[in-house]
């Protein structure tokens, strides 16, 4: 038993050479997810984006006007306020990038609204970019309608209602939103949060596969495998053991900058995300050498491995949900070791639910750690046979 | 001139049919941009979300709230699955992954609304996706804005339905999404990729062929020609190459694939046309110099695929560019992806003109330059380079391969030579033995003989 161990750790710390012989290893591994770590958590550091340009064409100019302006100013989400003259001019400045989105005050607004022929004011906003897009209208959407409801107000208070009455009559029924783990509506928590496992876990699918292939390419297969007395299972675990404990400190990097310095949602927590990302990476490895050991092409698997890696980041369905995608794409998620690790987060980092509600989603990624028992052997087969085809 | 356009034909000829017989490459410059975008699509087809699972508490159970709830089912944002007792067994269900969100109706909802003060109904949300708080809020928010009406309406019976409008909305309000008027995620995301697709693609690509040559020179299985002399003709020869392929694949990409996905498609034909040359150059020259730090077939994939989220994200296309922290935008100007998307987004998406992307436009122009000027530099001090063999080095390699080969053969000619001067010395030698062999059997005989006659 001794001796097992003793192989186990040679080709470790051959692997662990290996890595440091080729500026490569370094560079996919530590430098890569540090620079996504760094890109994302500093680009969305505000949350929601703030201050957006915004344009109006006040063809009014009345006091009317000018007091919505002034209150959209005040909104969190809307920028500097840019005036243009028509409506054509406005147009152009969004074709043109300048703006996000503007608002079209008609001519005769304060008159027509004191006379009840109800004004019209238009809202455009660029869809091309739906983030921006989609802020810009709430704030101008709210800003119409208190606009309106200002107006209606007077009316009524004039009329010797009281305040409760008043909004009784204009709003009667209210909406009151509640956004659960994430109030806030914080784009960072519901970006981040998934694209650095993800891009770490892409890091894995390449790293594992190409360090396997790569002893196949040079020809070390042979001594890597003897060193091991022809054992693949000790071989590749070996092999796999340095990258595993450089990928967990990697993974460690990212949990303690999320749920310890940015303070994201973590209700349960930070130790069921920390054997949620540990089980992710074992995962990914598991999947790596699956699909290394099914094909013996170096740029085919590495080719399959990297389409999965990047193809799980639409497919967890963070950002458009697996729900809104066509059923096969919807029950091929299931294949992406980053949909479980995605869901294992919203159940027990955003909302904070019992550990056994997202059990099932641990067992899953458990399913990808052993997946090779499948179809090692054709490794050692291979290894054994092989010739690399540039 | 004619010389040099040979030359330049014989290298593009050489990089396509390269190209074509290499199927990693083939990969990158065919399969992944004809496939990638129709995976893309299919993805996103549905564009927006319908029908999210919810869960319903009534507190009030009163012909209102079981109007309001009753409505909610029916708009196209939200499907009320299970009514429930109290919000704890809504929770469960929550929990349970059944529903992604709740309707709270609280108890005094009727007697609010019918004494005339305003009634709140509480939302709650799973916040895993921004669609599910999108559909939420619309589908509740357009449910009250009904039945208030009909309050509205209940209350100030006798008037029109004109009057009364005049009455609740003193000032209306109408909403446009320009450009992309479903507010769907494909409209938005899609262009995006495109553009990506082309520039990683071609990074990939020409990085593989780069890595190839290098472990070929390293091997020194890579014998080039005198056309590979010049390097700026090498670059010129390369470059053109690459825009064959990539022009076709543009086509497709940025004509074709929006036709068949029914994405918006406004652009001008011409301006389009114009847009697409400085990209493509671009481009070509960027993934050129990128591929000068590829020393194997594969570590681009390493290197290279990354990188794409990221671009995405840099380009200001999801998160706005006008929030992005300096440094990174500073950054994001070095990549021909984020003026690509930009111009691409506007101009196939707002119907823009050059002069509305005029930014971009120049932009991509003075990248082209740059990264000219950057890989010739780079091709220049290559085949000066004393370690890697360029076009000199393998002359000379040539020469000495002939010379040793020459001066092998004289020596095997000049043994051979010599063997055989001995073996003819040897022959004469055997000669005089078999001659003396000969008169002495026939010295024998005649002595025998003379014995003979004499006894």
């Amino acid at each position: 038993m001794p001796l097992t161990k003793h192989a186990v750790l040679k080709i470790a710390y051959r692997e662990l050479r290996r890595m440091t012989s080729r500026p490569l290893y370094v560079l996919s591994m530590v430098i890569a997810p540090l620079f996504c770590y760094i890109f994302f958590t500093s680009l969305m550091k505000e949350g929601l984006p703030e201050n957006l340009p915004a344009g109006v064409v006040d063809a009014d100019n009345s006091s009317v006007s000018r007091n919505i302006l002034r209150n959209l100013d005040a909104y969190q989400q809307t920028g500097f306020i840019r005036q243009y003259s028509n409506f054509a001019e406005a147009r152009n400045a969004m074709q043109k990038g300048q703006i996000y989105g503007f608002f079209y005050i008609p001519k005769g607004l304060e008159h027509d609204a004191s006379n009840q022929n109800q004004p019209l004011i238009s809202i455009y906003t660029n869809g091309s970019y739906l983030i921006p897009s989609s802020l810009l209208y709430r704030d101008m959407k709210t800003m119409a309608t208190m606009a309106s409801a200002a107006v209606g107000r007077q009316v009524l208070l004039a009329k010797g209602a009281g305040m409760d009455q008043a909004m009784g009559f204009l709003q009667p029924i209210q909406i009151d939103m509640h956004a659960l783990g994430n109030p806030m509506l914080n784009y960072s928590v519901y970006l981040t949060n998934t694209l650095l496992p993800a891009i770490l876990a892409l890091m894995v699918l390449m790293i594992t596969c190409f360090s396997i292939h790569t002893e196949l390419k040079d020809g070390t297969a042979r001594e890597w495998l003897d060193m091991a007395d022809g054992d693949i299972l000790r071989a590749v675990s070996g092999k796999l053991l340095p990258q595993t404990a450089l990928f967990i400190l990697m993974a460690a990097i990212y949990l303690i900058l999320l749920y310890g310095i940015l303070g994201f949602p973590h209700n349960n927590g930070i130790w069921p995300m920390a054997l949620a990302a540990v089980m992710l990476i074992l995962a990914s490895q598991g999947f790596a050498v699956f699909i290394a050991s099914a094909i013996p092409s170096l740029r085919w698997s590495l080719s399959l491995c990297t389409l999965w890696g990047v193809l799980s980041i639409p497919i967890s369905g963070f950002s458009f949900p697996v729900m809104g995608m066509p059923p096969v794409l919807r029950a091929l998620s299931w294949l992406f070791p980053l949909r479980h690790y995605f869901l294992i987060y919203v159940d027990q980092a955003l909302n904070g639910i019992p550990f056994m509600c997202s059990a099932w989603f641990y067992v899953a990624l458990l399913g990808f750690m052993i997946m090779p028992l499948l179809d090692i052997w054709l490794l050692k087969r291979t290894a054994y046979k092989y010739t690399y085809l540039p | 001139m004619i010389e040099n356009i040979r030359k330049i034909l014989f290298v593009c000829g050489r990089e396509l049919r390269k190209t074509v017989s290499d199927s990693g490459v083939m990969v990158f410059f065919l399969v992944v941009p004809l496939l990638y975008p129709l995976l893309y699509a299919y993805l996103y087809s549905g564009e927006v979300v319908r029908e999210v699972p919810v869960v319903a508490v009534d507190q009030n159970r009163s012909v209102m709230s079981r109007e309001f709830l009753r409505k909610t089912d029916a708009t196209p944002d939200l499907h009320i699955v299970q009514y429930c007792s109290d919000m704890e067994e809504a929770r469960n269900l929550m929990y349970h992954h059944k529903a992604y969100g709740a309707i709270l109706v609280p108890e005094d909802f009727s007697s609010r609304l019918t004494s005339g003060l305003q009634a709140t109904v509480g939302t709650y949300c799973d916040m895993s996706g921004l669609l599910y708080y999108k559909s939420l809020l619309s589908g509740t928010t357009m449910v009250s804005l009904d039945m208030n009406r009909d309050i509205q309406k209940e209350k100030l019976a006798g008037l029109t339905s004109e009057q009364l409008e005049v009455q609740t909305m003193p000032i209306r309000n109408e909403y446009i999404t320009m450009f992309n008027p479903a507010n769907g995620f494909q409209s938005f995301i899609i262009p995006a990729i495109l553009i990506l697709i082309i520039q990683q693609t071609m990074v990939l690509g020409v990085g593989m062929m780069a890595g190839t040559e290098y472990e070929q020179r390293k091997t020194g299985r890579l014998l080039l020609g005198g056309e590979y002399n010049n390097p700026l003709l090498v670059l010129i020869g390369k470059a053109f190459a690459y825009l064959l392929v990539y022009a076709l694949m543009s086509v497709y990409l940025l004509m074709l694939v929006p036709y068949l996905f029914h994405m918006p498609q406004l652009a001008h034909l011409s301006t389009l046309v114009a847009f697409m040359v400085p990209l493509l150059l671009a481009c070509v020259f960027f993934s050129i110099v990128l591929a000068f730090f590829v020393r194997d077939r594969e570590s681009g994939f390493l290197l290279f695929v990354f990188v794409s989220v990221p671009l995405v994200f840099i380009s200001g296309i999801s998160w706005p560019a006008s929030n992005i922290p300096a440094f990174w935008r500073v950054l994001s100007v070095i990549f021909p992806s984020t003026h690509g998307i930009n111009g691409f987004c506007r101009i196939a998406g707002d119907s823009a003109l050059l002069g509305d992307v005029v930014h971009e436009y120049t932009s991509l122009w003075i990248l082209t330059a740059v990264y000219f000027m950057l890989a010739l530099l780079a091709f220049i001090n290559f085949y000066r380079s004393k370690h890697i063999p360029g076009y000199e080095f393998i002359k000379a390699r040539r020469d000495k391969v002939v010379d040793t080969m020459t001066e092998r053969l004289d020596k095997v000619e000049g043994k051979l030579l010599s063997v055989h001067e001995d073996l003819q010395e040897k022959r004469e030698s055997i000669r005089e033995d078999l001659k003396e062999i000969h008169d002495k059997v026939r010295q024998r005989k005649n002595r025998s003989d003379r014995n003979q006659s004499n006894g």
